[in-house]
């Protein structure tokens, strides 16, 4: 229960929020929101199914181009919207899933890239449907969103209510079968997993809630462009989650608001921020495998063991 | 369409090969003996390019001056490649994929802006040598004569890798850790050693490719990021870690693209990824490769 | 009623014939074991059996269905269940997650996306954990354990598949006497109270000749005797071939 107070906490601050700090941090906050989405759909392939994935942005890329050609073209409402987004994330994601799960490891990470770049260079190229690379201009959302801040609780509501759902997956029987796949792909097999099944349907739920996250970006920044499918955009969210730690619920959510508040911070008083997240990455690799999570159960767990031997030397004092 | 014209493209995706070949192949051999997916190798080939620009500069730009900076370029790298395995790609060894492929992509990031602060914005010009100044002629179709050069050094580059490996007792050594690192380390060889110099050796060979495909056109920023995605795609059609499947790949992709500039330009690449697409579905070791349970 | 039936089965790898036209049966509710010099092919016959490797020729039946060269979990939720020889386990969560995964596996469960799996299958985990005796070990991360109880947790993990045919790689092998006479009367009892068919491999003689009912013989992937364990003790060709193990 202590677990959930914490987070009843952490959600009520969120949404007093927007009433002590500027526009502009309102505006980094959505971005925290959406961008932490996306990373934590990247992690249900990376921490809990064990397989990392480099072209993870295309399906971020086309639920933000499923909303916005939506939004531009024709008048439906936007939570109608952002469920097309994810069922065309989620399309994408089966037919490629199909191909990429039947390989592992280093070959999985290439194949995803390069169906990354093939979605790039299509939605590049078609530029009669999707502007190629001039983008998508001028995406408004509706009126009830225009302010920033209104725009700041829908995103709240979606992005919490996304979370949830993928925390009940990640503690449901299902999310378990991936940690096992991922702690013994093998012995999985061997007590009567259809192995490549389960992970598509990973790969497809992954792939929709990214298609989400995407899908609320569009109406957000008002433009978007292919550069969002590229492999460049796929790093973010692995950078996001490898610096809050893989292996929690929330460490990609974590991930995310360093990383935006250190780019926010960063390109306000220099352009080299590729260098900066660069050596921060090296950084975290070389010295903090499991990110900010990591450090957080380490130094838990030292405590409690700090505790119990203390309890330990009190006994053999008493002892004595 | 006549056949000249054919012949021409053909020589074109010949040469463009090459200098993928010559970027691929140090990316295959690091991948093939270390097991580690260099995505900085683009990067470096960059550098290459620029180092080359700087010492053909401070040698006030003759012609002479640009065949000795290729050759200080590539050596430049070699020490580069040497600084960066001793002091980052060591310490991930053992870890999982995702360290190391983290590492070197964070290593992307770190040199393309050290190249932004060191040589600044604009394109870097090399002016073209007398020697190689006029197309050469080759049963009626014309090819770059510098392309000529390229050529050569690509077959050469391949045949002193085979040679190494295949005939000098370094190069035995260095197979051998491939299939065992143990039974290199319990013969009293440490295997650091070798591969720091087989990523030296690797990224030497993309200093080599970037100097020299340095007067070129221009060196622009951002070149490396189309480039290593061709490599991937060459890499893994023809088979990591595979030396003939990386020549033979290399020349594959490099005639596909010189062909569909003819049928369908903008679709090049998007040809290229549909076939290492296949190929990673079909056979995902590639065309020379060895087959592994994946 | 031959609840596994094996007919001219043939492996090789390279140059190296790894099973040799093996004719094999077993009866419903046998306790059976399979012995042979290292490289035999003891666990080339398993995993021809349980889809691990694909036969390059012959058939294997199981309950008169044809499972030949089926993918290894068809194969598991057909029936059979399997201990590695090298403990495969999950080391990375707790005992009791370990068994309770291979039961929620086959309560076919695993493609429930939205309820708590905190809540599920407790009654049957904690028994199955109480069977093989690791009730203690329950909230030990698995990786933790000792070799002994990796092993144990391993025959637990292939009892929560429920199965009706159980093969077990070496289920003592690293083992202490109190140990190994405490899992090999577990065996025991699987087989007779709950008619569990059992075929297992081991290099501990006295373990073989205390609980196997039936024994084979395989010396380079082919079956050089059969029969009650008695019998096959006299078997002239078996003793040339272990007089050295035995010594």
């Amino acid at each position: 229960m202590k677990k959930y107070s914490w987070l009843v906490l952490i959600f009520i601050a969120t949404l007093i929020l927007p009433h002590v700090i500027g526009e502009f941090w309102i505006h980094v906050a959505i971005e925290i929101l959406i961008f932490g989405l996306f990373a934590v759909s990247f992690n249900m392939l990376f921490g809990y199914m064990g397989q990392l994935s480099f072209g993870h942005a295309a399906y971020f890329g086309v639920g933000a181009y499923a909303t916005g050609l939506l939004m531009l073209k024709t008048s439906v409402p936007l939570p109608v919207c952002l469920v097309f987004s994810m069922v065309a994330a989620g399309a994408t994601a089966l037919i490629f899933g199909y191909f990429c799960v039947r390989l592992t490891g280093i070959y999985f990470a290439i194949l995803t890239m390069a169906f990354g770049q093939l979605i790039y260079y299509i939605i590049f190229q078609w530029y009669s449907f999707t502007g190629g690379d001039n983008g998508l201009q001028g995406i408004v959302p509706p009126e009830w969103l225009y302010n920033v801040k209104n725009y700041y609780y829908f995103t709240i509501f979606i992005v919490t209510a996304a979370l949830i759902v993928m925390w009940f997956i990640s503690e449901s029987p299902f999310g378990y079968t991936m940690r096992a796949i991922r702690d013994n792909t093998e012995r999985t097999r061997f007590i009567g997993i259809n192995v490549r099944k389960y992970m598509l349907i990973n790969f497809v739920v992954a792939g929709m809630f990214a298609g989400l996250a995407g899908g609320l970006l569009g109406p957000f920044t008002r433009s978007i462009a292919p550069d969002l499918c590229n492999w460049q955009q796929s790093g973010v969210p692995v950078f996001m989650t490898v610096i809050g730690g893989p292996l929690g619920f929330f460490g990609p959510m974590i991930g995310s608001v360093i990383y935006t508040f250190l780019f926010a911070f960063v390109t306000g008083f220099t352009e080299y921020w590729p260098l900066t997240i660069g050596l921060v990455i090296i950084f975290v690799v070389l010295y903090m495998p499991g990110g900010i999570l990591g450090l957080v159960n380490e130094k838990m767990d030292s405590i409690k063991f700090k505790e119990q031997t203390g309890d330990l030397n009190n006994g053999l004092e008493k002892e004595a | 369409m006549d056949p000249s014209m054919i012949f021409a493209q053909f020589l074109s995706g010949l040469s463009r090969g090459m200098m993928l070949f010559l970027i691929a192949s140090g990316l295959s051999l690091i991948f093939g003996v270390m097991n580690i997916l260099n995505f900085a190798h683009a990067a470096l080939w960059l550098v290459g390019a620029y180092f080359c620009y700087t010492f053909w500069y401070l040698m006030q730009g003759t012609a002479l001056g640009l065949w000795f900076s290729i050759v200080l370029a590539a050596l430049a790298l070699a020490v580069v490649g040497w600084i960066i395995e001793v002091v980052l790609i060591r310490r991930v060894y053992n870890r999982e994929l995702s360290e190391q492929l983290l590492l070197t992509y964070a290593l992307v990031l770190i040199i393309d802006d050290l190249i932004k602060i060191v040589w600044g914005v604009e394109d870097k010009l090399i002016e073209r040598p007398p020697v190689v100044a006029d197309p050469v002629f080759i049963f009626g179709a014309p090819l770059d004569s510098y392309f000529v050069f390229v050529i050569i050094v690509g077959f050469g580059v391949a045949i002193g890798l085979w040679w190494f490996l295949k005939k000098t007792r370094y190069g035995h050594i260095v197979r051998a850790s491939v299939f065992s690192r143990e039974m290199v380390s319990a013969l009293g060889i440490p295997i650091p050693r070798i591969y720091t110099g087989v990523f030296a050796m690797g990224i030497f060979i993309a200093g080599l490719a970037g100097a020299i495909q340095a007067p070129v056109g221009s060196i622009t920023l951002g070149m490396d990021m189309a480039v290593i995605i061709q490599a991937f795609c060459v890499v893994v059609i023809g088979g990591l870690g595979s030396l003939l499947g990386t020549f033979v790949a290399s020349l594959v992709v490099g005639e596909v693209y010189a062909f569909s500039i003819l049928f369908w330009p903008e679709g090049a690449l998007v040809l290229i990824f549909i076939v290492t697409a296949l190929v990673l579905i079909i056979r995902p070791w590639g065309l020379f490769g060895t087959p592994v349970r994946t | 009623m031959a609840i596994l039936k094996v007919e001219h089965l043939k492996k090789h790898f390279g140059g190296l014939q790894a099973t040799n036209d093996i004719n094999f049966e077993m009866k419903s509710g046998e306790l059976s074991a399979i012995i042979g010099p290292n490289g035999a092919g003891k666990s080339t016959f398993f995993n021809l059996l349980t889809g691990y490797h694909k036969a390059d020729s012959g058939r294997v039946f199981f309950k008169g269905k044809d499972i030949t060269n089926w993918a290894p979990h068809k194969i598991v939720r057909l029936g059979i269940a399997r201990a590695f020889q090298v403990s495969n386990i999950y080391p990375a969560i707790t005992t009791y997650e370990n068994v309770r995964q291979a039961i929620l596996t086959k309560q076919k469960r695993t493609l429930n996306l939205f309820f708590s799996a905190e809540r599920m299958a407790k009654e049957e985990t904690t028994e199955f954990l109480e069977i093989t005796g690791l009730s203690s070990f329950s909230n030990t991360i698995a990786g933790k354990l000792s070799q002994g109880d990796k092993k144990r947790l391993e025959l637990a993990i292939a009892l929560g598949c429920e199965p009706e045919l159980l093969f077990l790689d070496e289920p003592t092998a690293g083992m202490s006497g109190e140990e190994t006479l405490e899992t090999m009367e577990l065996v025991k009892r699987l087989n007779q109270k709950l008619g569990l068919t059992i075929l297992f491999t081991e290099h501990d003689m006295p373990v073989v000749f205390g609980y196997a009912e039936h024994l084979t013989v395989l010396h380079l992937g082919s079956i050089i005797a059969q029969g009650r364990p008695e019998e096959v003790r006299k078997n002239e060709t078996v003793q040339k071939i272990y007089l050295g193990e035995e010594a």
